[in-house]
C-alpha cells in the first residue's frame, strides 16, 4: 500500500463513525522501490492530495525528507520537491502492518502490500 | 489508433480467481475502441471494480503509460493479489485493495471500470469471498449491479466515465432510465453474442 492510496482511504462507512480519516498507520515492513519520475505527472496529482495527511504519514513512517509543513506555492517546476513528493506518493510501501480506523479503532490488516478494507455486515 | 496488447497474466496458483474469458475479451475490445476518447479525456484517477486477474486495469495503465493513478478493488483476496503481480509484469503500477465495490475510498474516479457479477441465480449464492463471486448475480443478475449504480454518483467525478459489461438479461433498459435518472447519458460501445449470452459494454457518462 503506498501512501497515494492511504491518502484515499476511509472508514468512514462503519456505522457509528463521521469522519474515519485518516486512518492511522502501523507498519512492521515498509519497502522503498523505484518508480519512473514523471514530474507533470506528480504536479498533476497533488492538488487532489491532502497534503497534512500525506505529510504525518510520510513522517510517522520516517520517511518525510524535511519537506515543509505547508504546500508551497508555485512547484510546478520545482523537479527537486517535485522528485522528493515523488517518493513520499509512490515509491514509499507499506508492505506489513495495519490501518487503524481514528474512532472505533477498527483495524484493517496489510499484508503482501494489499490493504483489507472488507467488513463485514454487521458493521456497516 | 494502436491495437491494446493482452496483457501477460498468470493464475497458476490461484485457483480462485476468474481466468479472463468472453467477457473479459470483450471488454478489453470495447477499451480499444474507447482509447481515444479516453487518452484525450486524461483520467488522473481510475478504478476498476472486481479486477480478478487484473488484466483490465492494466491495460489501461498500459495505454495511459503510467500517467494515472490505477486502483483496484476485489473482495476475493486472491484476486488482489494477482492483480498487483499482473500490473507488475507488465510494468505497470496497479494499487490493489480489498474491498466492497469502492465503499472505503472517500476520493472520486475519473474512470472506472466494472465486469461486474452479472449471471442470474439464487441471492443466496453471493456469499463468501470465492470464485462464486465472479458470476453470481442474484436476481436477474443486478443485485452488485444495483448496489454499484446506487453509489455511481458519488464515486464518479463530473467530467468522469464509467464502462460497465452488461447481460441481456440484466433488463438493460431499467438500467438506462436509473442512470438518467441521476443525470447520466449512455452509449452502446460494443456488444457479442456468444454462446448462451448476449453480452453489452456501456459508457455512462455526464
Ligand atoms: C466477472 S469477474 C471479472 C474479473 C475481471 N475483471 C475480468 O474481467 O476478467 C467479477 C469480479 O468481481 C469481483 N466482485 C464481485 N463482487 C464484488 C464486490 N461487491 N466488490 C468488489 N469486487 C467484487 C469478483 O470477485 C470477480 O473477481
Amino acid at each position: 500500500m503506498k501512501l497515494l492510496t492511504h491518502n484515499v482511504l476511509t472508514s468512514k462507512c462503519i456505522r457509528g463513525v463521521t469522519v474515519g480519516y485518516p486512518l492511522l498507520i502501523k507498519a512492521t515492513n515498509v519497502k522503498v522501490s523505484e518508480v519512473e519520475f514523471k514530474p507533470d505527472f506528480v504536479a498533476k496529482v497533488l492538488p487532489k492530495i491532502e497534503w497534512d495527511v500525506l505529510a504525518n504519514a510520510a513522517e510517522s513512517l520516517g520517511h518525510w525528507q524535511n519537506l515543509p509543513k505547508e504546500l508551497p506555492n508555485n512547484y510546478e517546476n520545482d523537479t527537486d520537491f517535485l522528485k522528493k513528493i515523488h517518493r513520499v506518493l509512490l515509491e514509499v510501501e507499506v508492505i506489513q502492518g495495519e490501518l487503524i480506523c481514528p474512532e472505533s479503532g477498527r483495524k484493517f490488516p496489510i499484508t503482501n502490500g494489499i490493504a483489507n478494507m472488507l467488513l463485514n455486515e454487521d458493521e456497516v | 489508433m494502436s491495437q491494446i496488447p493482452t496483457p501477460f497474466y498468470c493464475l497458476k496458483d490461484f485457483p480462485n480467481v476468474y481466468e479472463p474469458s468472453e467477457d473479459t475479451h470483450l471488454f478489453l475490445d470495447a477499451l480499444e475502441k474507447e482509447q481515444q476518447y479516453i487518452v484525450n479525456k486524461q483520467p488522473l484517477f481510475i478504478c476498476e471494480i472486481g479486477s480478478g486477474s487484473g488484466i483490465l486495469i492494466t491495460a489501461l495503465a498500459t495505454m495511459l503509460k503510467g500517467h494515472c493513478c490505477c486502483f483496484a478493488t476485489d473482495v476475493n483476496p486472491e484476486a488482489c493479489k494477482v492483480t498487483k503481480l499482473t500490473a507488475k509484469m507488465n510494468q505497470s503500477i496497479v494499487e490493489s485493495v480489498e474491498m466492497n465495490l469502492t465503499n472505503m475510498f472517500r476520493c472520486k474516479f475519473d474512470l472506472i471500470i466494472f465486469n461486474p457479477p452479472y449471471v442470474v441465480t439464487d441471492s443466496d449464492e453471493i456469499g463468501g469471498r470465492g470464485l462464486n463471486r465472479a458470476y453470481a448475480g442474484g436476481m436477474s443478475g443486478r443485485e452488485i449491479i444495483d448496489k454499484f449504480l446506487n453509489t455511481l454518483p458519488t464515486i464518479l467525478s463530473n467530467s468522469g466515465a464509467c464502462y460497465l459489461l452488461l447481460l441481456k438479461e440484466n433488463n438493460i433498459d431499467e438500467i438506462k432510465e436509473l442512470l438518467q435518472e441521476y443525470g447520466y447519458k449512455n452509449e452502446l460501445v460494443i456488444q457479442r453474442k456468444i454462446p448462451g449470452e448476449h453480452l453489452f459494454v456501456y459508457k455512462f457518462f455526464k
